[in-house]
């Protein structure tokens, strides 16, 4: 492998790293709120991907624009699907049901929307997607790099929102201790009520950035599940920053992997830390004791 | 210490199991006579295919139900039952034979060493290293292109010599009977032996069944191995039913998530439950593939999710209990932590393990 070779493989991996930080974000918070795995999550972002794509072909609206519309929507189905569908699900096997029933989420979403747009892929073109400059001798297409500054955006919003608002402050105390929270007053159902909603929320921006960046069709979502979860369970589940820093590294390597091998060892690349991970450090590398245990 | 009056519910759980093996020589029986009196070569199909789920879930089951481990990874060992028997296979009868039963070793050791990683995390954590076995296997079958023909998929020998399409549908509706009554028999003798119950206390409360010294980590490794092992063999049978082997199909997370479905809905718990799941969501899923196949997934999903928030018992259990309660209550009222143990058949005579619900 040469070094141009490389540094655009580094590139590329930072590139794409950003979007699954993005991506697997939403899978932390939902982890970090209800100790569940929500698999329909990527079946989320294809339905963003698509809603995008209808907005872009009818109305004519550039893919970001559409956020206004989606973000909100998708913020009220996330509280929909926590209220109505999985706090009903009963405590004493909770983890192992909810993701069976966000399995059942997942098949619906996908089953709606093959019925809708038929199976055959999709793209959205756009005049700047195509278009790329120079850097170190990399090149940089714009619309990887639009993505990856949308997902920049979108992780420092929810960083703050966390960190700096009293709504995120209760978030975290639910977070970390359910019934502590609950014993200083925060309003825990509602919490995580909304949790869910922010959760599902980043899948929307998911989508746009997803609509701009690749194709998509109806049953693509089954391989980022894999893909998503290896990277929250690398990062330490619940942990929002770990998620994020592994989905970059992993993206790096994936882009060097494909590069240097081929693209199926690229695709291993996920497991394979998924499994040393699991081997060595069961707990992920910045999530608590307790991420292990569910 | 069993008091006095428990000992007939003991002895009446084991009168259940001696009965419960006449039930599936039954069963058997009734499957294998099928064919003759259905003819026509589509139902014949169908009915290859019910009895093939019959065996999957049931085999599921004997990790899902003992241990409460609920995997989404199982069809990984469909599919590589299905490659092992087509690469290892050439033209020959008995090299088929010999192939399915190389592909069951292989996998049994396999799904071990599979086991001893993946069996490490529970809950959430070990359902998503069961979706990425799925992709691990996929990826690879779909990348080694010069062994297992890559996406274009690989051509695999008859097991039976028999002529007519309906004629090997009825050969193969008798193998699968009998894989079914042996995996049967398999789930319903170890119910009864220290093997089941020590997988059991693991479903009941993990840390409480280790401290009290139960081998979990061995015991949960070997119902995986065992498990996987017959998924395998059965991927392999349907392999050389179909006499080709379509990456996608056999590596898809669907079939994972049907056969949970079908031991979800007839209860974990049971020996029955897989095989009238099984009976229900066969028939019914190629009733919506045949007449609504645009809505399929649609009504597969919320059929799952339907089960999973309203039945999560399943149908055996629920009328089990809604039976009980028309009973008297097996103690006297004197006897009050006894009454409560045996109001629930499935946990009489279990080690008393109940989860004190502590969540870390």
């Amino acid at each position: 492998m040469t070094r141009s070779l490389f540094v655009q493989a580094i590139v590329f991996g930072v590139l794409t790293g950003g979007v699954y930080a993005l991506m697997a974000s939403g899978l932390s918070l939902y982890f970090g709120v209800m100790r569940i795995v929500q698999i329909a999550h990527p079946a989320f972002l294809f339905l963003g991907a698509y809603l995008t794509y209808s907005l872009h072909n009818a109305l004519g609206w550039d893919p970001l624009l559409t956020l206004p519309i989606t973000v909100p929507a998708f913020f009220l189905i996330g509280v929909a699907v926590q209220r109505l569908l999985l706090a009903r699900l009963r405590d004493e096997n909770r983890a192992m049901m909810s993701v069976l029933l966000t399995f059942s989420i997942a098949v619906v979403v996908e089953g709606t929307l093959s019925a809708i747009y038929t199976g055959s892929y999709r793209s959205i073109n756009l005049d700047y997607a195509s278009k790329s400059f120079e850097l170190f001798g990399a090149r940089v297409p714009y619309d990887r790099l639009i993505g990856l500054a949308v997902a920049g955006l979108t992780l420092l919003a929810l960083f703050s929102i966390l960190k700096y608002t009293r709504y995120g402050r209760a978030l975290r105390a639910t977070m970390q201790h359910r019934d502590a929270a609950r014993l200083v007053g925060v309003d825990t159902e509602r919490v995580t009520a909304v949790g869910f909603g922010i959760g599902l929320a980043t899948a929307a921006v998911g989508g746009a950035v997803l609509s701009i960046i690749t194709t998509f069709f109806p049953s693509g979502h089954w391989e980022w599940i894999a893909k998503l979860m290896a990277i929250i369970v690398v990062g330490g589940l619940g942990s929002v920053g770990g998620a994020a820093l592994a989905a970059l590294v992993l993206g790096v390597t994936e882009a060097v992997v494909q590069v240097w091998l081929s693209p199926v060892w690229a695709g291993m690349v996920f497991y394979l830390f998924l499994f040393l991970t699991l081997i060595f450090r069961p707990q992920g590398f910045f999530g608590g004791r307790l991420a292990q245990r569910f | 210490m069993p008091s006095a009056s428990e000992r007939p519910r003991w002895q009446a759980v084991a009168r259940a199991r001696r009965w419960n093996y006449a039930g599936i020589v039954a069963l058997v029986a009734v499957l294998c006579a099928a064919p003759v009196m259905v003819t026509a070569s589509y139902y014949r199909y169908a009915g290859v295919l019910l009895v093939m789920y019959m065996v999957l879930a049931t085999s599921w089951n004997l990790v899902g139900g003992f241990t409460g481990y609920v995997s989404l990874g199982h069809v990984a060992f469909f599919g590589f039952g299905a490659y092992c028997t087509g690469i290892l296979a050439d033209e020959t009868q008995g090299s088929v034979i010999l192939a399915l039963a190389a592909t069951f070793g292989i996998t049994t050791v396999g799904a071990a060493l599979i086991g001893v990683v993946a069996l490490r995390v529970r809950g959430a954590s070990f359902v998503i290293v069961t979706i990425a076995l799925v992709y691990m296997g996929s990826l690879l079958a779909q990348g080694m292109r010069s062994v297992t023909g890559g996406s274009s998929g690989l051509d695999i020998a008859p097991l039976f010599t028999v002529s007519g399409r309906a004629s090997r549908h009825a050969a193969y509706i008798v193998t699968f009977a009998v894989l079914l009554g042996i995996v049967m028999a398999l789930w319903n003798f170890l119910d009864g032996t220290k093997f089941g119950m020590g997988l059991k206390a693991v479903r009941e409360d993990e840390d409480r069944a280790r401290s009290l010294g139960v081998d979990t980590t061995a015991f949960k490794v070997a119902a995986f191995a065992l498990s996987a092992a017959f998924v395998s063999l059965a991927g392999g049978l349907y392999a050389t039913w179909t006499g080709f082997i379509d990456p996608i199909f056999v590596f898809s997370v669907q079939i994972s998530a049907q056969i949970v479905l079908m031991t979800l809905l007839g209860g974990m718990r049971s020996l029955w439950g897989p095989v009238l799941g099984a009976a229900v969501i066969v028939p019914s899923s190629e009733f919506f593939l045949v007449n609504l196949p645009r809505m399929h997934l649609v009504t597969m999903g919320v059929l799952l999710g339907a089960v999973v928030l309203l039945m999560p018992d399943g149908i055996i259990p629920s009328l089990r209990a809604a039976n009980s309660r028309r009973r008297p209550p097996a103690a006297s009222i004197r006897e009050d932590g006894g009454s409560v143990a045996a109001g629930d058949p499935d946990s009489a005579g279990e080690p008393a393990l109940i989860a004190n619900g502590a969540t870390p």
